[in-house]
């Protein structure tokens, strides 16, 4: 397949070119839900990274073996429970985090980054292929929660990692770390990152 | 009379205050993809209300009779193969995430065969959207904020029955169905309008959602007010106490 | 020309085939059900004890706190760790069944320290659960802590700050907290929170509807 493309080439797609939140729109239940503040938008990155790094390898692993009609199946079940490994996981050694998150981090599950992934690169190529492509996507998915939660936590609260940054007569935008401030963050945010994406595409055609 | 109360209040609170979309923000994926004519966003509503419904009903009784700690099935089998106090213990809940999402995607499934099988009618109006609602978080959360108010309560006498796990399956469809159609129908108004392009699409949605999700904040506050004013004063009754020592462990301070 | 002869049909039987089709193609899935089974049930052995630990203690470590003040309870020694007794107060209130969590604390010598006592209530957005702390005799409020809230970040959020549950150490059971907006003059009066009074009012009122019912249990 002289087409398929390279691990490399996985990787840096995943970061920008082929970003899951503003390029594929997917993951977006996350990105509103525990973008306000950074701890909490850090955590979710990890857990989705585990949990698609791992999806990404077992599927790789048994490519040659998926029936087409169960293959869906398959992914379903090696997701829910790498899912319920990291949960557990954050449950005993991050408490306080857990139970911020609550119930954001079973829904990855049903985030439709991985399930995609697993569909598009995991189940064609082969494992360092698919490791690339995870860590990629990972990356990415981090990028733009941080990017969100930056936004959000130091409009909304004046700090950044629970740290005081902006000096005490901010008034605190409280409407960012509520949800209506969720989808403004985003809706603005997207707005520039296309208006980017087309000036470069300007830039280049001229 | 109590009991209707905590019902209406379960509905009003899924539906208007802590609204699927708006709020919990699950359910985004069809609301940015399916709002852009008012017939397509409800027919995907009530669709998202249906499953939602049937998930619901599968969940509450496969948690109550199988997963959560002491459940009956499981106390059963386990009775054939382990002690009966060991077996009394017995706690599936780490496998409620593998068993919803498996519920889920088989009850999507049968509802698909069978629309299309005996209602080929509806089937043409929102048959084609069941299969998006497999990945649709709305679903899984409505199990999950089930799961935790069945197993997830310290006090047995406060889990959740049937009656109102449903009331929030129902409603927190209807209240997907509203945001949706509300949605759609000023979609279909900006159409017409003259978006800056980088906003078009995506983005520009997101940005009506946010105005949206401020205006729903409005109905915060109106659960507890109904609970004040539907509920009775509480006369001075006679009270009957017991205490009970549970747990004779006593543990120290760190 | 030669007749081609006809070729002879695959030996097996039609029974066979459908199990054949069906079993072998689920076989990849009910090798990784019970592969991942295995390794979720193994974690749940090496990690439920440690979740269950983090739950029961988020509420015992508050609890020296909760009786003898925050300072004091940082200055215990090992030897002088409090023993605390959880315990379950069934109340029957306008006919209905309602449970208290409350802790016993006593010193290692077995004189009695406090009572620590976790209440629920409704606040402004949601359900608001606290955990108090009581004197022996049950006439004055010893601590207060906010475990779980869910009000409006930045006003009714300000309920968990520890200058505004100060106010709550010292004051008398006696008579039921108030919340006031003036500024809290009489010894019963609270401070309510600029722009949050509907959430002061809450935890009043959980604080009080609590120390109603469990007066006469915990006294005998």
């Amino acid at each position: 397949m002289a087409d398929a493309p390279t691990p490399y080439e996985r990787f840096i797609q995943g970061i920008l070119p082929e970003n899951p939140v503003y390029r594929q729109l997917l993951g977006l239940c996350p990105t509103l839900a525990v973008t306000n503040g950074l701890n909490a938008a850090m955590t979710m990155a990890g857990a989705t990274a585990f949990v698609l790094f791992c999806a990404n390898i077992i599927t790789s692993l048994i490519r040659d073996l998926l029936k087409p009609h169960l293959r869906i199946v398959i992914f379903t079940l090696t997701i829910a429970t790498f899912v319920t490994i990291a949960d557990r996981f954050l449950a005993a050694y991050m408490y306080q985090m857990s139970k911020t998150l609550g119930p954001y981090i079973p829904l990855i599950i049903v985030n439709c980054l991985i399930i995609c992934r697993c569909e598009v690169c995991a189940s064609k190529q082969s494992v360092v292929h698919a490791g690339m492509d995870a860590i990629g996507q990972s990356i990415g998915f981090a990028l733009a929660l941080a990017s969100i939660a930056a936004v959000r936590e130091i409009l909304g609260t004046g700090m950044l990692f629970g740290m005081r940054v902006l000096p005490e007569i901010w008034p605190d935008w409280v409407v960012m770390v509520l949800p209506p401030g969720a989808f403004l963050t985003l809706g603005l945010l997207l707005g520039a990152v296309n208006w980017y994406g087309c000036k470069n595409k300007n830039n280049n055609e001229l | 009379m109590s009991y209707i109360v905590d019902i209406l209040l379960i509905a009003v609170g899924a539906a208007l205050i802590n609204n699927f979309v708006l709020y919990y923000f699950v359910g985004i994926c069809p609301f940015i993809g399916v709002s852009r004519k008012v017939d397509m966003a409800f027919g995907m509503g009530c669709a998202v209300t249906f499953v939602i419904s049937i998930a619901a009903f599968l969940s509450w009784t496969i948690t109550t009779y199988i997963l959560k700690p002491g459940a009956p099935l499981s106390k059963w089998m386990a009775g054939f193969f382990v002690s009966p106090e060991m077996a009394a213990n017995i706690d599936l809940t780490i496998l409620c995430y593998i068993v919803y999402i498996f519920a889920i995607s088989s009850s999507v499934q049968f509802v698909e065969m069978y629309v299309r099988k005996f209602f080929p009618a509806l089937y043409k109006s929102f048959g084609v959207f069941l299969p998006l609602i497999t990945t649709n978080c709305a679903i899984l959360f409505a199990c999950l904020t089930i799961m935790s108010n069945v197993a997830g309560v310290d006090n047995p006498a406060d889990a959740w029955d049937l009656g109102r796990s449903l009331t929030l399956a129902v409603f927190g469809g209807i209240g997907f169905t509203i945001a949706i159609v509300i949605m759609a129908g000023i979609r279909e108004e900006l159409d017409l309008c003259d978006i800056p392009k980088p906003l078009e699409g995506a983005a520009i949605t997101f940005v009506v959602a946010g105005i949206l999700a401020l205006a729903f904040m409005g109905f915060t506050g109106v659960d507890s007010g109904l609970k004040k004013a539907l509920t009775p004063e509480p006369q001075e009754t006679v009270q009957v106490q017991m205490i009970q020592t549970s747990q004779t462990l006593t543990c120290s301070g760190l | 020309m030669k007749p081609i002869e006809p070729m002879e049909p695959m030996k097996s039987s039609t029974l066979e085939r459908i199990r054949n089709n069906y079993v072998v193609q689920a076989w990849l899935v009910l090798i990784l059900a019970i592969c991942f089974g295995g390794s979720l049930a193994g974690m749940q052995l090496a990690l439920g004890p440690l979740i269950e630990a983090n739950k029961i203690n988020e509420t015992l470590k508050k609890v020296p706190e909760m009786v003898l003040g925050a300072k004091k309870a940082e200055k215990l020694t090992k030897d002088q760790q409090l023993i605390i007794e959880p315990q379950t107060v069934e109340i029957e209130k306008n006919n209905r069944k309602v449970f208290y969590s409350v802790f016993k604390a006593k010193h290692p010598n077995g004189d009695p320290a406090g009572w620590v006592a976790k209440a629920v209530g409704q606040g402004y957005a949601d359900k608001i659960e606290i955990l108090f702390g009581m004197d022996n005799k049950l006439k004055k409020i010893t601590g207060l802590f906010v475990l779980d809230q869910k009000e409006t970040p930045g006003l009714g959020n300000k309920i968990m700050e520890e200058g505004w549950r100060q106010q709550f150490v010292k004051k008398k059971t006696a008579t039921p907290l108030k919340v006031t907006k003036e500024g809290a003059k009489a010894a019963h009066e609270i401070d309510s929170i600029t722009g949050a009074t509907i959430s002061s009012r809450a935890v009043c009122s959980i604080i009080n509807t609590t120390i109603k019912d469990l007066r006469a249990p915990l006294s005998k």
